[in-house]
């Protein structure tokens, strides 16, 4: 028998107590593994719905605070003119613009396809005790599609989530009125999902003055936004018509 | 008493790699559990994971970086599993993936953990140790290189 094959063959005879090992060290990771993620899934254990915002690091560099504060587009992403909102669901103006003077905006320029609209939360917590949890639970909305929808359930039940002393009870009939997986909604609101996004979507309202909500701001291409005075639909289509009619001059 | 493959080598690196591959594929579940609402805020004792996990680089297109990750780590496991099993432990096949996927592993985090300091400016505990057990991985499968080239020299 040559060396090699009497290695192989003593190799083969060494026993399988490293193999027994391995399988008990396996095991008792796997074992661990699954307790540990199998506990932490559907339950409070690690920790519960954030309703304030959460500090976030590197956000000083305004190309990283934008690309974080994802906003909610509406419409046809390429559309020469964007229509930008910062808002409260708790702010009763907000709600006013949400449920009268947003449908005409979209009726006569996101679906035509001038322009898009572009929502960003900027909860006012001093004053709003839920404002941040809404904002949170219209992005968990937004997940499974269903932000403009959830949106509207808000604005039209101002009256009654924000009297609540825990709203996520009232956030789920909103849920199941607009269609939403549940299940999916309730976990996603009792944690700490998006709390970064509305978080960063706050300090760029900070970072770009806004103090009140609901501000609109009218943009096209690359121009600077120019900020509206007033939230009436002839404000938002003056500035509108004047930018879409300096595109077509062009 | 070593177990060892058809040379004579120990086979404790891939017992090694099947080992961190399962831990690796469990912080990656954890995380991706996360991603979908399905735990509570990510247990985050050092660093800011909320701004990692935030930033633009967590995810390619609407798949979070996690996902690959598991597909990954399930890859290593797999294979380490199978170059385990008496008749593939002479496997070239075994070899090649668990050296190829390994270094794609530690290219990848190194990239990760270059955006984390140098881009994001936040540290996120859990891709640091998933980086850190795909450098381990990496070193685990340098035995790979030896045994593809005892393969190489008994088959000249």
């Amino acid at each position: 028998m040559s060396k090699r094959a009497e290695q192989r063959r003593e190799a083969r005879e060494q026993g399988g107590s490293e193999m027994t090992t391995f399988y008990w060290v396996f095991g008792v990771v796997a074992v661990l593994g699954v307790a540990i993620v199998g506990y932490s899934v559907g339950s409070d254990a690690f920790g519960q719905a954030v309703s304030e915002p959460i500090e976030i690091e590197g956000l000083d560099n305004m190309e990283t605070l934008v690309a974080m504060a994802q906003g909610v587009t509406r419409g046809d992403p390429d559309a020469p003119v964007t229509i930008v909102e910062f808002a409260d669901y708790q702010c009763p103006a907000c709600g006013a613009f949400g449920l009268s003077v947003k449908p005409r905006v979209d009726l006569t320029y996101v679906e035509t396809g001038k322009a898009k609209f572009v929502y960003y939360d900027f909860p006012l917590i001093q004053i709003h005790e839920h404002a941040f949890l809404a904002a949170r639970a219209g992005r968990c909305a937004n997940d499974q599609g269903k932000f403009w929808e959830f949106q509207d359930q808000l604005f039209r039940n101002q009256p009654s989530w924000p009297t609540a002393s825990s709203p996520t009870s009232k956030f789920m009939d909103y849920a199941v009125t607009v269609g939403l997986d549940e299940d999916a909604f309730e976990s996603c609101v009792n944690s700490d999902r998006h709390a970064d996004v509305v978080s960063a979507n706050m300090r760029l309202a900070q970072e770009l003055g806004i103090e009140g909500t609901p501000t609109i701001m009218v943009s096209s291409g690359a121009g600077m936004a120019r900020r509206l005075n007033n939230f009436d639909f002839q404000s938002i289509e003056s500035v509108v018509e004047d930018l879409l009619a300096t595109i077509e001059g062009n | 008493m070593t177990e060892s493959d058809g040379t004579g080598g120990s086979l404790i690196n891939r017992m090694a790699i099947a080992v961190m591959s399962l831990i690796g594929l469990f912080v990656c579940l954890y995380l991706l559990s996360h991603y979908y609402g399905l735990t509570g805020p990510l247990v985050c004792g050092v660093g800011d994971c909320g701004a990692v996990q935030a930033s633009p680089y967590a995810k390619v297109g609407n798949i979070p970086l996690s996902a690959f990750g598991l597909i990954g780590y399930v890859v290593l496991l797999a294979t380490s599993f199978l170059g385990l099993q008496p008749g593939k432990r002479d496997s070239r096949a075994v070899s090649v993936v668990l050296l190829g996927a390994a270094t794609f592993g530690v290219g990848v985090s190194a990239y990760l953990t270059y955006l984390e300091a140098a881009v994001i400016h936040a540290w996120c505990q859990w891709c640091v140790i998933s980086a850190t057990l795909m450098v381990f991985i990496f070193f685990a499968s340098f035995p790979e290189i030896g045994r593809l080239r005892a393969d190489a020299s008994e088959a000249t």
